[in-house]
């Protein structure tokens, strides 16, 4: 075989692969790019297309069966997402895409919890025609029917699509509306009913991309989740808003991959990341976008921060805050002594996650950064700590050192550089920054690749002296107390502290400069503030508390590993944006509430039934709809409820349906 | 089966010697707490579970009248707490639920059954997607629930730390994980795999594909502790067993990759007469999907350690035929006691066992005839009686080997070749017998002591 049919065959497989992420991508970009939506459940639109092409090939054949699920399919997961834009995205309008963040998490847990109930965990396989699945030749060449078939749905899908965006009236308005929504709406279009038909339609664009991937791969319940963060790249790589950047980057994404694969085989899987940063980096817009369109950037949407100033007064506010603390300072006393010696375990595990939340609220809830990267700091933290543990010293403090500096450094460098983009493409840099980091991890030997790092023991002292963290036992009047209460105490105490000082910040100047900077970037440089440097400077601080929380997570006893899945996987980003938003944004507590709150949930679910993830899929969208602000803001909306008149009406609160149109 | 028949006596006349034992173990306990209640909060579910055959044994009488009586009699070892944490959601979903119907088999058979003298109280619990959530599981079944007792997981990072959490609790521990570390490296005193490991089938299929199918052999790889695993062995397996053997080439693709156009275009335009594919699950059926579409199969042979899997084969169907795989077990062989087994399963689930459920159901078996031949439902007098012990399973009679506490598991190389239905059907080769399949402990790496 000569070398350049080699590389012939590997241009065409660049341009297969590339014609994927198309297929991928086509759906998310219209509604990412066009109605700012950030979709997660556009994963499992996908798999529900390919699902329901499964069940039309089982009993047609595939024969028949393939073109028909083609055209079915799609058109009945369109139907799906006109159902979610209606029900569930409309009311979001207006606020910021952060919203959608956690609807649309709730979303993939309940389609995701329908598909694995409806057509089991199985991989399955989607039976093609017999024509489309053999290999064809020429000039030494050889290539697969299929593959051929791929590049072409996706060439008609993207050309189709694209003529419909530039072509029609209908696309015409969606355009009209990405740019500027009200004014679409001022001039008396019903503009709403449009974005439903664009919803439906980014939805059956995914399904078709499912049924065409199907055939290629097979159909699993995981299927959704493994596209979701490629499809985002693409899109934001592309230029959001811009179909054709959706399309050039896929091509260039899919070729550059594949070439990287056989020419440079160190760089599997960054390619994509590396590719996304470096594009973010020269160009902030992506390749095609257009600074003027929307995007996030002008059109942030408002922000709803908890709500939890109104009901209590200050002094009531602090007993409670000292009641709480009490409460959870004799917490593990009253554990131990009724034999539940598990819950202290279980409130280790929130403790640190609270701390996590803590550190994202801190840079989310003030200066309005967003970042879909933070498992990044907090996994860092915990590498930092376990490997400090192993190799320096076997000490917790040196471990919470590590944790600490390490992240923080860490912070200051991917600040520096994803500051510079805001809204959305800060999301995402911070994103491929974090995939980066996860995919790393599997590549050097220092971290114990896919199965993480074992065997290391924290010391309660210093220098090697101490007893072992983990084989503590002492006695206080007849109740043995183990290593995980001495943890506890440990947690409590780092998170008490950490949240006083977080607090110090905010309320001190250089807090009320990042409020202002989250409410106005421009106003804010305006009148002679350094936002970026702020904005750094939040982010480091940041940063070094996941860390923390990382390390704490090393050096509790009852851990065992550190694994990449466990600390770096994009989903603990999502997660902990989803603890946040469920807490409160903006009162730095809520989110730690909201930790706990999550995390006993999962826990007390997961026990009782193995629908546990369609439970919380539906909390968290009843949440976004009806509590917008968080737990922290029940105590308010109660009082309202119930005609209460003790201290002033939330902030806010009953602005809810005013913003529902911006 | 004839054996367990025969120490029912036996394990009779241990029941006072046990209950001496428990009330020592209990001591022992308080002694560390220094004081009665240090005692009951450490042992407090088991000590709970047992309080009721405690009394029993406390009065002969009683004791009699519960061996004289018929099916299903609370017996003489009571009643014991076991763990079964599966991954039911995440990355091994599709395996961890096949994992789980094996334990549950098993639980529901020993507690029908009078060829033991206890009953399996399982709690299950959902590993999860990743080590974090499955080491919360294991420690609420083993904290909350009191199990000493702990079947289960798959990924090797979770299995691993498993190991640690039972060297720290001091529980016995059956691993689901196939990596060696868990009976190599990182094995301990309170670790017993029912499962085959790596090198296990590495042994099967390296000496035959290299003298076989052709010397010059390409490796892919998922690039993850698994991939590696499979590459180490498989490489070293090869070189020893014919001096022909040539590596044409390696690649690796990210755990979880969907799309190998690439690779199979590398591997297709190389020399190699046969490919080692260092991958399982989705990325494995993926392979094999586009590898029979762009015509690969015809060029080189393909040889997955996993590709006889029932999901495997169940996901690739007709593209499977023609490659070839290791075999860990598959409900076809008629080894050991596997007739009534897969008997058995299809009357409760109707459906084949796979390796998966295999596991699940030898496991339990052997965590209760491990307690039955120790007389004792401690689980330092049922480490005792494991290790180093042989018995029958489905795969015919193993031995817990005492090195490294890993089955000697008999392994096959295999070929899939056109079944009845849609799926292809597994083609026994060669088998390798388990002694010979098992690596010494010392060149796995474990080093009990």
């Amino acid at each position: 075989m000569s070398a350049v049919a080699n590389a012939a065959e590997q241009l065409l497989n660049g341009v297969t692969l590339g014609m994927v992420y198309v297929l991928l991508a086509a759906g998310l970009s219209i509604i990412f790019g066009v109605m700012d939506v950030i979709n997660f459940s556009h994963g499992e639109l996908f798999a529900l297309g390919a699902y329901f092409a499964l069940s039309l090939v089982d009993p047609l054949g595939a024969n028949l069966g393939f073109p028909v699920a083609l055209v079915v399919a799609p058109l009945a997961v369109g139907v799906v997402g006109v159902a979610i834009e209606r029900f569930t995205v409309r009311p979001l309008y207006g606020r910021n895409p952060l919203y959608h963040i956690l609807l649309t998490f709730g979303l993939v847990l309940i389609i995701n919890d329908v598909i694995r109930f409806t057509w089991g965990q199985q991989q399955q396989q989607l039976a093609v025609p017999a024509v489309l699945s053999q290999p064809v030749g020429a000039f030494g060449v050889r290539v697969a029917v299929y593959n051929l078939f791929m590049i072409a749905i996706a060439a008609l899908l993207a050309a189709g699509t694209w003529l419909a965006l530039n072509r029609t009236r209908y696309g015409m308005v969606v355009r009209a509306g990405s740019q500027d929504r009200e004014m679409v709406r001022n001039v008396g279009i019903d503009i709403d009913r449009y974005y439903t038909l664009v919803f439906g339609f980014g939805a059956a664009l995914a399904a078709v991309g499912g049924i065409v991937l199907g055939g290629y791969q097979n159909v699993n319940p995981n299927m959704g989740g493994s596209v979701i963060i490629p499809a985002f790249i693409i899109v934001v790589l592309g230029g959001l808003g811009s179909f054709r950047g959706a399309v050039f980057g896929g091509l260039l994404v899919g070729v550059v991959q594949t070439l990287t694969r056989t020419y440079l085989p160190v760089l599997e899987g960054l390619t994509v990341f590396l590719l996304m940063i470096a594009v973010l980096l020269l160009k902030p817009q992506g390749l095609f976008g257009n600074p003027e369109w929307g995007g996030g950037g002008d059109e942030e949407g408002e922000l709803l921060v908890g709500a939890y100033g109104g009901v209590f007064a200050a002094g009531t506010r602090r007993r409670l805050g000292v009641l709480a603390v009490a409460g959870l300072a004799v917490f593990p006393v009253v554990a131990t002594v009724t034999d539940n010696g598990f819950y202290v375990t279980l409130a280790n595990t929130m403790l640190v996650w609270a701390l996590f939340a803590l550190s994202l609220d801190f840079v989310m809830g003030s200066a309005g950064l967003v970042s879909l990267g933070h498992a990044m700091f907090f996994g860092v933290g915990a590498y930092a700590g376990a490997l400090a543990l192993l190799h320096l010293a076997p000490s917790f403090l040196v471990a919470l050192l590590a944790a600490v500096l390490v992240p923080a450094a860490l912070a200051w460098v991917v600040g520096s550089l994803s500051i510079r983009v805001s809204g959305v493409y800060f999301a995402m840099i911070t994103l491929a920054f974090a995939e980066l980091v996860y995919s790393a991890v599997f590549k050097v030997e220092f971290t114990g690749g896919s199965d993480g790092l074992l065997g290391f023991d924290a010391l309660l002292g210093l220098a090697g002296v101490g007893p072992r963290l983990s084989e503590i036992e002492l006695t206080v009047a007849g109740v043995t107390v183990g290593s995980s209460v001495v943890f506890y105490y440990v947690a409590l105490a780092l998170a008490v502290g950490t949240l006083l000082v977080a607090r110090r910040f905010m309320n001190a100047p250089f807090g009320s400069v990042l409020q202002s900077i989250g409410e106005s970037d421009e106003r804010a440089a305006f009148v002679g503030y350094d936002v970026t440097r702020y904005k750094r400077r939040a982010f480091v601080i940041s940063g070094a508390i996941a860390g923390l929380a990382g390390g704490l997570l090393a050096v509790n006893p009852d851990t065992f590993v550190i694994s990449p899945d466990q600390t770096l996987h994009w989903i603990n980003s999502g997660e902990v944006i989803v603890m946040t938003l469920l807490g409160g944004m903006g009162t730095l507590f809520g989110p730690m509430i909201g930790a706990g709150v999550f995390i006993g949930a999962e826990d007390i679910l997961s026990s009782h039934t193995e629908q546990w993830r369609m439970i919380i899929g539906a909390v968290f969208v009843v949440f976004v709809l009806f509590v917008p602000r968080g737990l922290v803001s029940v105590p308010a909306l109660l009082a309202r409820r119930l005609g209460s008149d003790e201290g002033d009406p939330p902030l806010g609160v009953e602005d809810r349906e005013v913003n529902a149109d911006d | 089966m004839h054996e367990p028949e025969g120490r029912l006596s036996e394990t009779r006349s241990h029941t006072r010697r046990r209950f001496l034992a428990l009330a020592g173990a209990a001591g022992a306990v308080g002694l560390a707490g220094c004081g009665g209640d240090g005692g009951d909060s450490g042992n407090g579910d088991s000590g709970g579970d047992g309080g009721g055959s405690d009394g029993g044994d406390g009065d002969g009488g009683d004791t009699d009248d519960d061996g004289g009586s018929t099916d299903g009699s609370p017996s003489d070892l009571g009643s014991v707490t076991v763990g079964v944490v599966n991954p039911i959601t995440g990355a091994y979903s599709s395996l961890g639920p096949g994992q789980r119907n094996g334990a549950k088999l098993a639980v529901s058979q020993i507690n029908d059954s009078d060829e033991y003298d206890l009953e399996l109280d399982a709690v299950y619990e959902d590993t999860g997607t990743e080590a974090g959530a499955a080491q919360q599981s294991a420690q609420k079944v083993v904290q909350e629930d009191g199990a000493q007792y702990l079947f289960g997981a798959i990924s090797s990072s979770v299995a691993l730390s498993l190991n640690e959490f039972a060297a720290q609790e001091e529980f016995i521990y059956f691993p689901g994980g196939a990596a060696v570390p868990i009976t190599g490296q990182a094995c301990n005193e309170w670790v017993f795999r029912v499962e085959t490991n790596t090198a296990q089938v590495a042994e099967a299929i390296s000496a035959y594909t290299v003298n076989n199918l052709g010397s010059n052999v390409w490796f892919h790889i998922a690039d993850y502790a698994y991939g590696d695993s499979v590459y180490n062995r498989t490489k070293s397996r090869m070189q020893a067993a014919n001096d022909d053997f040539t590596e044409v080439g390696k690649t690796a693709s990210e755990l979880g990759s969907s799309n190998f156009g690439s690779f199979i275009t590398q591997i297709g335009n190389s020399e190699a007469d046969a490919a080692i594919l260092g991958m399982t699950g989705g990325d494995l059926i993926n392979f094999v999907n586009q590898a029979a579409e762009e015509g690969l199969k015809d060029q080189v042979a393909l040889v997955g350690p996993t590709m006889s899997f029932l999901v495997v084969r169940g996901a690739t169907k007709g593209n499977a035929v023609g490659t070839f795989g290791g075999v860990r077990y598959t409900a076809a062989l008629d080894t050991g006691d596997n007739g009534q087994f897969v008997d058995a399963f299809n009357s409760e689930y109707d459906a084949t066992p796979d390796n998966f459920e295999r596991v699940g159901y030898d496991s339990l078996r052997l965590i209760a005839k491990g307690m039955q031949e120790a007389g004792s439902t401690d689980p330092a007098d049922a480490r005792d009686a494991l290790a180093g012990g042989t018995f029958t399973t489905v795969l015919g009679d193993v031995t817990l080997r005492e090195g490294d506490h890993q089955a000697t598991n008999p392994t096959w190389m295999s070929e899939m070749v056109a079944g009845d239905g849609e799926l292809a059907a597994v083609d026994l080769l060669e088998k390798t017998e388990g002694e010979e399949a098992l690596p010494p402990a010392s060149e796995l790496g474990c080093e009990m002591g």
